[in-house]
């Protein structure tokens, strides 16, 4: 058996994200007695959390064929609207529903125009993350807003059980879309949609409906994420998520999804998250400059991009 | 024409993909000038051995030899320059260039100037001229290539061939998307080509063609030499016979007996530019054929009646005496309508789910209780249609987009065979299907519509809607032409579905 017939059994992907992952923290382990304690396996969950959230909705997004850029532009603008309301009066819990609901208002939004109006979802979102951007700022004047209360801070330094509460709060986001995803309709709706949404379309699959639950979902994650930030940094910044959009789409596809849709898991996404979460960590730990860090992102991702053309030669071959 | 020293001789070709003996000891040989057509089912290997000589391919064993000598072709380009070229089945043109820019793209002739090299226009077109000369054919050299006619995009990637020094030719059913003038015209080109002693491998499914065009007929089955005629004095039966390893006369099952019950009756159909007042009805129990060539109409009556161009005002529908709108695919399959697509590629599979989530995906509701599909009950379902239609998978959850052509179109089929299931509309059914598998699901059909099922049966193959169908209507621009209540021949179709006046 070839290695390109190995590569493209079923699990395969996520099987050597799993190998590729225990590597780096050996090699961690190794170089720093820090990296394997508890409280720093707990940091790297609890600091990537606000980014998983995002991968988690991304993730049956890109597989049933749709994507979705101005997630992150959302995170920012939902702890913007929060900390803006709560300095003006409005009761934290109103204040996060409001801005989950603007998220996903945002997400229907999204769906309308990449959906309904058939625009390319890149260009479609593009649009929208830049107008939420600027948005953000211009609600802020570009400043970062405090927002303390405890209750809300809790959200993103709290324990629950014993663990940091984004953590958990991931975890369950994850659990709920792996069960939805593996074992439901709606499951099976998203992976004919992104596979072949004309043959779906077809039979009687309900493609378009099926994108429009995702991208308000995906909004919707946007905005929770967003709320997980500005509680983790006790204020919220018009420009703190932003930067982190290619991270998630690098988590995406690093776990093994197609952006031809039709393919993925959520699983391989988490571990993915993880994976980068650990390089940063055990970069940071050893003393790497921050700059060297996206350089190895990058090449991390151009790996598994490129491991994943093998696989589909093999698999076309 | 065609001269006695071989130009090409194929022995003892072996192939086999993992475990897959896909050609065992084939030979083949071409002379200069001969037109050899190359038959064999879906799967019998025609396409294996052809990518071997265009060096997609290497062979496991076997020799090739080209004008006596022994080559090696391991990549397409080695291929071509050997004067071996492929002509697939889809036209491949770049749409973008001019004629002659297309033709001489690998060898586009240069003129040094003041401002450095550049490509000599007038040489350009003189050459392209001088090969589409040989050809006969008058298109212009400076013409966009995207403005052409199919054929003429055809009769361009002949002229490049012949630009690099081609001797031998291999068409990949060459005609499947042209218009019956269209392909004589073609067949004339070809006549040209023997005349320049360049040898011809043609694959096609169309009998007729193949009689009217070769010199010599060689089938290929399960991957190994199944027969070989010399035109002249071969029978259409016999050379079915070969390909099918069976008698032609089991391809199709015994017709079944109609009742009076009306399933579906359509009246007055209308769609812009492609149907007029189109009228018919079919009974319970009945396959009723649309038969039709391309632009006839036939590619849009099967799904504006499910519901897959949108509604059709002006349309009297009645399924089972109830009044029935199209609207959407929904609607059409919960209304007790099923369709089969003819682009299985496009509009059929869902290539990435697998065997047995495709064959659920319309009525998935049935699996479902509270948002969960029972897997369990998926898979006994799907393994007992993989049983019934002999459906060969891996395992159940092996990705549709990894089987044939001919199980990927049986699971399209059997997603619709359920209970409560009124009429069901086939595109094209059999379309690159092999023979072995059209049995199957001929047979399938009929053991539906022994319960009550009616099958609208669109097609374009004159020999299936004879062969198959209890009632035939033929369609011509739009509208019927012509109505069979059964033994039509395939004559009889042809015959009031001939487009006169496009010559």
């Amino acid at each position: 058996m070839s290695i390109a017939t190995l590569l493209n059994r079923p699990g395969a992907g996520v099987a050597l994200l799993l190998v590729f992952y225990l590597v780096v923290a050996v090699l961690f382990s190794a170089l720093s007695p820090w990296f394997l304690s508890f409280d720093n396996m707990m940091s790297i969950g609890a600091n990537m959390a606000f980014i998983g959230l995002m991968c988690a909705l991304q993730t049956p997004l890109i597989i049933a064929g749709g994507l979705d850029l101005s997630v992150a532009a959302v995170a920012g603008l939902s702890g913007v609207v929060v900390a803006l309301l709560h300095a003006s009066g409005v009761g934290i819990v109103a204040a996060c529903l409001i801005a989950l609901a603007l998220g996903a208002a945002i997400g229907s939004l999204n769906g309308l125009l990449a959906v309904r109006l058939g625009l390319n979802p890149l260009i479609a979102t593009m649009g929208t993350m830049s107008v939420i951007g600027g948005l953000a700022l211009v609600l802020t004047g570009g400043l970062t807003k405090p927002l303390m209360e405890p209750g809300f801070n809790w959200l993103g330094g709290g324990q629950l059980l014993g663990l940091p509460v984004p953590l958990v709060l991931m975890l369950l986001v994850y659990i709920a879309l792996g069960w939805l995803l593996a074992r439901t309709r709606f499951g099976r709706f998203v992976y004919a949609a992104g596979s072949n949404p004309e043959a779906s379309r077809l039979v009687g699959v309900p493609v378009a409906r099926t994108l429009m639950i995702l991208y308000t979902l995906s909004g919707l994650s946007g905005a929770a994420s967003g709320l997980v930030l500005a509680a983790m940094l006790y204020a919220a910044a018009p420009d703190a998520a932003g930067q982190h959009l290619l991270t998630v789409i690098a988590a995406v596809v690093l776990g093994g999804t197609s952006l031809f849709g039709g393919r993925g898991t959520i699983w391989g996404t988490l571990l993915a998250v993880l994976l980068l979460g650990t390089l940063n960590n055990g970069l940071t730990l050893m003393d790497v400059s921050s700059f060297w860090q996206d350089v190895t992102r990058g090449t991390v991702l151009l790996l598994a991009v490129g491991l994943d053309q093998v696989r589909t030669r093999a698999a076309g071959g | 024409m065609a001269t006695d020293s071989p130009l090409l001789v194929m022995e003892g070709i072996g192939k086999s993909f993992g475990s897959a003996q896909v050609l065992r000891d084939v030979d083949l040989r071409l002379r200069a000038g001969e037109v050899l057509a190359l038959l064999g089912a879906n799967g019998a290997g025609k396409s294996t051995l052809v990518k071997i000589l265009c060096g997609v391919y290497r062979r496991d064993a076997g020799t090739v030899r080209l004008d006596g000598e022994q080559v090696h072709l391991t990549r397409p380009e080695e291929a071509i320059a050997h004067g071996v070229r492929f002509l697939p089945q889809e036209v491949s043109v770049l749409p973008d260039l001019s004629v002659a820019e297309n033709i001489l793209i690998a060898d586009l002739p240069l003129k040094r100037t003041w401002r450095g090299r550049e490509v000599d226009r007038s040489a350009l077109r003189d050459r392209a001229v001088t090969l589409l000369d040989r050809l006969g054919s008058d298109i212009d050299p400076e013409q966009v290539v995207h403005r052409l006619s199919s054929p003429q995009k055809r009769l361009v990637e002949i002229a490049r061939a012949l630009a690099g020094q081609a001797r031998i030719i291999v068409m990949d059913e060459p005609t499947a998307a042209l218009t019956e003038h269209e392909a004589h015209a073609l067949f004339a080109v070809v006549e040209r080509l023997k005349g320049q002693q360049i040898g011809i491998i043609y694959i096609s499914h169309y009998l007729d063609e193949v009689f009217a065009i070769s010199d010599r007929i060689a089938v290929l089955r399960d991957g190994f030499n199944a027969g070989e005629f010399a035109t002249v004095s071969a029978s259409r039966r016999e050379v079915l016979d070969s390909m099918l390893g069976t008698s032609v006369d089991e391809l199709y099952p015994p017709r079944g007996k109609p009742t009076d019950e009306i399933a579906l009756e359509v009246e007055n159909l209308s769609f812009p530019a492609a149907l007029n007042q189109v009228s018919f009805a079919v009974h319970r129990g009945e396959i009723l054929g649309v038969f039709g060539l391309l632009g006839s109409g036939i590619d849009q009556v099967g799904r504006a009646v499910y519901g897959a161009l949108g509604p059709m005002p002006g349309a009297i529908i009645a399924l089972g005496g109830r009044s029935y709108a199209p609207a959407d695919p929904r609607r059409g399959r919960d209304v007790g309508i099923g369709f089969v697509a003819a682009e299985r590629q496009r509009e059929g599979i869902v290539p990435d789910l697998g065997v047995a989530a495709n064959l659920t995906l319309p009525f998935i509701d049935r699996f479902t209780r509270f948002a969960a599909v029972s897997r369990p009950r998926e898979l006994d379902y799907a393994q007992s249609w993989v049983d019934r239609l002999g459906i060969r998978s891996a395992h159940l959850r092996q990705e549709l987009r990894l089987l044939s052509g001919g199980n990927q179109q049986k699971v399209c089929l059997a997603r619709w065979l359920v209970e409560g299931l009124e009429v069901l509309i086939l595109e094209e059914p059999t379309r690159g299907v092999d023979l072995g598998a059209r049995q199957e699901l001929y047979l399938a059909l009929r053991q539906w519509t022994a319960k009550g099922l009616a099958v609208l049966l669109v097609s374009s193959d004159a020999e299936e809607v004879a062969g198959v169908c209890d009632r035939a209507i033929v369609l011509d621009r739009g509208r019927v032409s012509g109505r069979f209540a059964g033994g039509a021949s395939p004559a009889d179709l042809l015959h009031v579905s001939t487009v006169k006046d496009h010559s």
